[in-house]
């Protein structure tokens, strides 16, 4: 019999942030196509309706929680207790190896590249590349945030993030950047959940599993 | 407590005022001594013209609350009124056309800000003055040496910078608009843009541009107040006027050289139709049964919600009407480089065709997540075929 052994991959903060980021961007995406496709409501008066103020209001609210959530996740790569992994997101810089990665990626060879750190090749620059994804659509939702609601809060962060709004053009510029960062994230989750079940597949190691209990089978003495 | 808060609240809000009230009446002693004398009596000009006192105190009411001023800063305001005709102006004239004077200018009946306009001391406007050529030359000599730093330039038109500026020459010694512009600028105690051209540069600076036409302030590299729209409405430049005469200096300015209290929200925020937007009732196309009840003009291609401007409070002609309330959706014009961020005027700004083509942004995204989901399959059945026969493919540390 071969030996399996467990090992914890992922801390508990980890995997909450990536569950609760990922409700709520899925969340947001929904959301956010309907205030850029809105369908009319034909049926019954206006005072009785307020589905696109409802829907902002979700949105928004997602929003701030990805806003926070991604703070924490820079914070857990820096000072998690269990893995700060902020050295992992450097993965790719090992060029022989992110060759070997793409090789194995394309079924070209069938010698998987070395895994050396928490995240191979192509994941460090996936996932470095949505958090900076994440980055420029909070900052863009944040102008569009305070453009639209003037008390509290939002009024506060409105000054902070105002010249961003100047650099980018003005509003519908930073409304058409969001929008297109959208598609970004929608392209992201189709390739990430498609590699995360291929890595299950092929190593048979219980990667999508992991993000669940964090823990993965390795096989072997190590 | 809450109540004792808000009676603290109260007091500290009307000592702020009464002393912004006491600057008030300094300043505008100090500009009834150092303005050039009135060419007419003011109340004269308003009986001339039909205005009846009733009628000004209306306007005064307006203003003050445009101005974002309490009631009593009314008379205060009236009193800057009486001096606006005496404050020296010089109006240039850039690549335009001429619209903003138009609309400044212009009305079925003469409103107190078209009066104002009327008579204001036009040192200087190409268009209006009855000197030409030479004459007119004298004119603007003369002004800028009555006045020097004293006088207001007023600029409407965007200057072109592309072969030297040579893309625009005008009067009888053909020097170009960039000249002539700092030769005036630099003279005048404030520069006031009139219109997106000069504030921004507008449709003359639109893709591509070939005269490579700018804003006053980025050709310059002046600082420029920006009476931003296209046209403008008079009431933002008469407003800003007053208030330099009624506080001695500018008004709060945003990031983008317009005055905070005409261009501080949008026009999403003050629209009418918004509770429709807010409701999800959309104009879906023009003339059909969302149009007749007035609903949101978003999908027709509303571009209130990235505006700045104050349209929707203060109206045009005589606040008879505005863009949005006569049935179209707004066009963004008071923004900067709005004839290419705006684009396409009549729908949403995600549907600008790209790169000169037919396709939007969402038709390549979709082509693309297409293309990806098409990909992952032929990739899992590849995967499928080469991995077929194998045991286990170890994750090597
Ligand atoms: C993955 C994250 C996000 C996605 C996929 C997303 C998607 C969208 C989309 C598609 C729109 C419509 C844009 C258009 O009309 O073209 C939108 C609008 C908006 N988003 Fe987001 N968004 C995200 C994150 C955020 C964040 C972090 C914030 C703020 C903190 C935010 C605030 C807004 C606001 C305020 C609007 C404008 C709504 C309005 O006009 O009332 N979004 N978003
Ligand atoms: S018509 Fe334009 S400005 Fe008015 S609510 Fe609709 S989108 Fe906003």
């Amino acid at each position: 019999m071969e030996n399996i052994v467990p090992k914890k991959e992922w801390s508990v903060a980890i995997r909450y942030n990536h569950w609760i980021m990922a409700f709520s961007i899925f969340a947001l995406i929904v959301t956010g196509f309907y205030i850029a496709f809105p369908f009319t409501l034909t049926q019954g008066e206006t005072v009785n309706k307020f589905f696109m103020g409802n829907t902002r209001g979700v949105h928004v609210f997602f929003g701030v929680i990805l806003l926070f959530l991604f703070v924490w996740r820079l914070y857990l790569a820096a000072f998690s207790r269990f893995h700060a992994d902020w050295k992992d997101f450097f993965a790719w810089t090992d060029i022989n190896n992110t060759v070997k990665q793409i090789k194995f990626y394309l079924l070209v060879s069938k010698e998987p590249p070395a895994h050396k750190y928490l995240y191979g090749p192509l994941q460090s620059l996936a996932y470095g590349g949505l958090l900076f994804l994440v980055l420029l659509i909070c900052l863009t939702g944040l102008i569009l945030m305070g453009a639209g609601y003037h008390a509290g809060w939002t009024a506060l962060i409105y000054p902070v993030v105002k010249p961003f709004e100047i650099i980018l053009g003005g509003l519908a510029s930073v409304r058409y950047i969001h929008h297109v960062l959208t598609w970004a994230f929608v392209l992201f989750i189709i390739v990430h959940v498609y590699m995360a079940f291929w890595y299950d597949v092929i190593f048979k190691e219980g990667t999508v599993s992991s993000m669940i209990s964090g823990v993965v089978f390795r096989k072997g003495d190590h | 407590m809450a109540h004792q808060k808000s009676a603290q609240y109260d007091r500290v809000v009307r000592k702020q005022y009464r002393e912004l009230m006491d600057r008030c009446k300094v300043n505008l002693d100090r500009m009834d001594s150092e303005l050039p004398p009135p060419v007419e009596d003011f109340q004269d000009v308003l009986k001339d013209r039909g205005v009846s006192r009733r009628s000004f105190i209306k306007w005064t009411s307006i203003m003050t609350g445009a101005l974002m001023l309490p009631p009593m800063f009314k008379p205060m305001v009236a009193r800057a009124a009486e001096q606006f005709s005496r404050v020296p102006v010089v109006w240039l004239h850039m690549a335009e056309c001429t619209g903003c004077s138009e609309a400044l200018l212009r009305t079925s009946y003469p409103n107190i800000d078209d009066i104002l306009l009327d008579t204001i001391s036009l040192e200087y406007h190409e268009t209006l003055m009855a000197a030409a050529g030479d004459q007119a030359e004298q004119c603007l000599e003369k002004a800028l040496h009555d006045f020097p730093g004293k006088f207001v330039c007023v600029v409407e038109g965007a200057i072109p910078l592309a072969m030297g500026g040579k893309y625009l020459t005008l009067g009888p010694k053909g020097k170009t608009g960039l000249q002539l512009a700092r030769e005036v600028t630099s003279k005048a105690a404030m520069t006031i843009c009139i219109g997106s051209c000069s504030a921004f540069g507008n449709v003359q600076a639109a893709k591509p541009n070939p005269t490579g036409a700018v804003g006053v302030g980025q050709a310059l590299g002046i600082e420029t107040v920006n009476i931003a729209g296209c046209p403008p409405n008079p009431n933002n430049f008469v407003g800003t006027i007053l208030h330099c005469l009624m506080f001695g200096g500018l008004p709060a300015l945003d990031g983008l050289g317009r005055p905070v209290w005409a261009y501080g929200k949008r026009i999403h925020d003050y629209c009418e139709r918004r509770p429709h937007y807010d409701a999800g009732e959309f104009v879906e196309e023009w003339g059909d049964d969302g149009a007749k009840k007035g609903w949101c003009l978003y999908k027709v291609g509303c571009k209130g919600p990235y505006t700045f401007a104050n349209c929707g409070r203060i109206r045009f002609n005589d606040a008879i009407s505005w863009p949005i309330m006569a049935g179209h959706g707004c066009i963004g014009c008071t923004e900067p480089n709005f004839w290419d961020t705006m684009a396409p005027l009549e729908k949403p700004i995600q549907d600008a065709t790209i790169g000169g083509g037919e396709a939007t942004v969402d038709h390549i995204a979709m082509g693309l997540t297409v293309a990806t989901v098409a990909g992952i399959a032929a990739h899992a059945g590849a995967t499928a075929w080469v991995h077929r026969d194998d045991k286990d493919t170890a994750n090597k540390e």
